[in-house]
């Protein structure tokens, strides 16, 4: 869960990217059934500028 | 001289999951609740002797040996929106938590190993005390503990009585004495009642049409116990071979989901033509306090497996048992539970 009330799933057998979802159960429990799973959302790196 | 009364019994257990099957619990990590049921989940240690060993020069035992442990027991409850969340997530074991406080939503379904999930259950770690400290009776924490089932029952009437859950639960074996817990303050909890019920079965709304008469719904995990036992799952005192063995792991077996009602039969009721069709379709039971604290169950695809005319109290009554079917895109059941408490199962 983050501030936009969305959640973070990573794909089935941890391969790929994080996405983020709607946390609606028509929406998540599909997901869920083919083997994603909550995670934390991925670290937002900051852009430096000199 | 003064006596113990059940009544003076504190249970307090993981409202977060353990961070393994061996490591406890904190006392921060867990919750209090009250219960209706008097059972103490006594851990049971197994014991073998030398009868069958020859050598002796008799039949009877000279050596008794500690083997192994067991841990289970089981919770007795009014249903809550807090202990629904807690037995979806820890009870089908696999959970997504979104939304803020006062409304967590716990979005919970079955593991499924096929698609990579694991095949253990979260463990959480159970406490039960009567006056811990100086004047001590009981004070023991089971740790490596998983919902071994659920199952909750409505029935019709107005008592708090007709909305109920009871959770049965197996540990790894491995108990701590004294707990080393503090109790913590007991939870407030929202009360589910049956009068709350939305029910929608394959069509069909049983509250609308006022005919839903009692309902019971469950999950059987059907814990692989003697698969936790395998070389190296270790000791109950950490490199003592002669404490008795624990297991190393929890997992499922070949799990059940139950769905049974009893509903009015009358004219145009349809559960019979169902029967004999085997028509299929989604049944849906929710239950509500308030816009925070609910509980919503679906079973994604039942069938009806037998159907019987009867009657309760002098009105003629139909009683179906469901046969809840796995769904390709939806799976077999999910559980949507929200209530005002963060960190159920994470």
């Amino acid at each position: 869960m983050n501030e936009r009330n969305t959640v973070w799933l990573r794909p089935p057998w941890g391969e790929g990217e994080p996405k983020e979802f709607d946390p609606r159960p028509d929406v998540l429990v599909p997901l869920l059934v083919a083997g994603w799973s909550q995670c934390e959302p991925p670290e937002v790196k900051e852009d430096v500028h000199d | 001289m003064s006596t113990t009364r059940l009544q003076e019994v504190l249970i307090c257990f993981g409202k977060q999951k353990q961070t393994d099957i061996a490591t406890a619990n904190s006392g921060t990590q867990m919750w209090r609740f009250g219960k209706l049921n008097a059972a103490l989940a006594n851990p049971k240690l197994n014991t073998e002797n030398d009868t069958e060993e020859f050598g002796k020069g008799h039949e009877f035992p000279t050596q008794s040996f500690q083997t192994s442990w067991d841990v289970s027991g089981t919770l007795e409850k009014y249903l809550g929106a807090e202990i629904a969340a807690w037995a979806m997530a820890f009870g089908l074991g696999k959970v997504v938590k979104s939304g803020a406080a006062p409304n967590f939503t716990y979005t919970c379904t079955p593991l499924m190993p096929a698609n990579g999930d694991a095949a253990e259950l979260p463990y959480f770690s159970f406490v039960e005390q009567i006056r811990p400290g100086a004047g001590v009776v009981l004070d023991r924490m089971a740790v490596g503990c998983v919902i071994e089932s659920w199952t909750i029952t409505l029935g019709s009437g107005p008592g708090r009585a007709n909305s109920r859950i009871a959770i049965e639960f197996a540990g790894s074996g491995k108990v701590t004495e004294p707990s080393g817990i503090v109790m913590p303050a007991a939870t407030l909890e929202k009360l589910l009642p049956s009068a709350s019920l939305a029910l929608s079965i394959d069509g069909v709304d049983y509250v609308s049409n006022k005919n839903i008469v009692s309902l019971e719904t469950g999950w059987k995990n059907n814990v692989r116990m003697d698969a936790g036992f395998y070389p190296g799952s270790g000791f109950q005192t950490a490199g003592d071979a002669t404490s008795g063995a624990i297991r190393g792991r929890l997992e499922f077996g070949n799990r059940q989901g139950t769905l049974r009602f009893t509903a009015r039969f009358e004219s145009g009721s349809t559960e019979l033509t169902k029967l004999k069709n085997q028509s299929t379709g989604t049944a849906v039971i929710s239950l509500t306090y308030d816009a925070n604290n609910s509980l919503e169950i679906t079973w994604h695809k039942v069938s009806f497996a037998t159907a019987e005319v009867g009657e309760t109290d002098g009105i003629v009554t139909v009683a179906v048992e469901c046969l809840p079917m796995y769904d390709n895109t939806n799976g077999i059941v999910s559980a949507v539970a929200k209530c005002g408490v963060d960190s159920i199962c994470q």
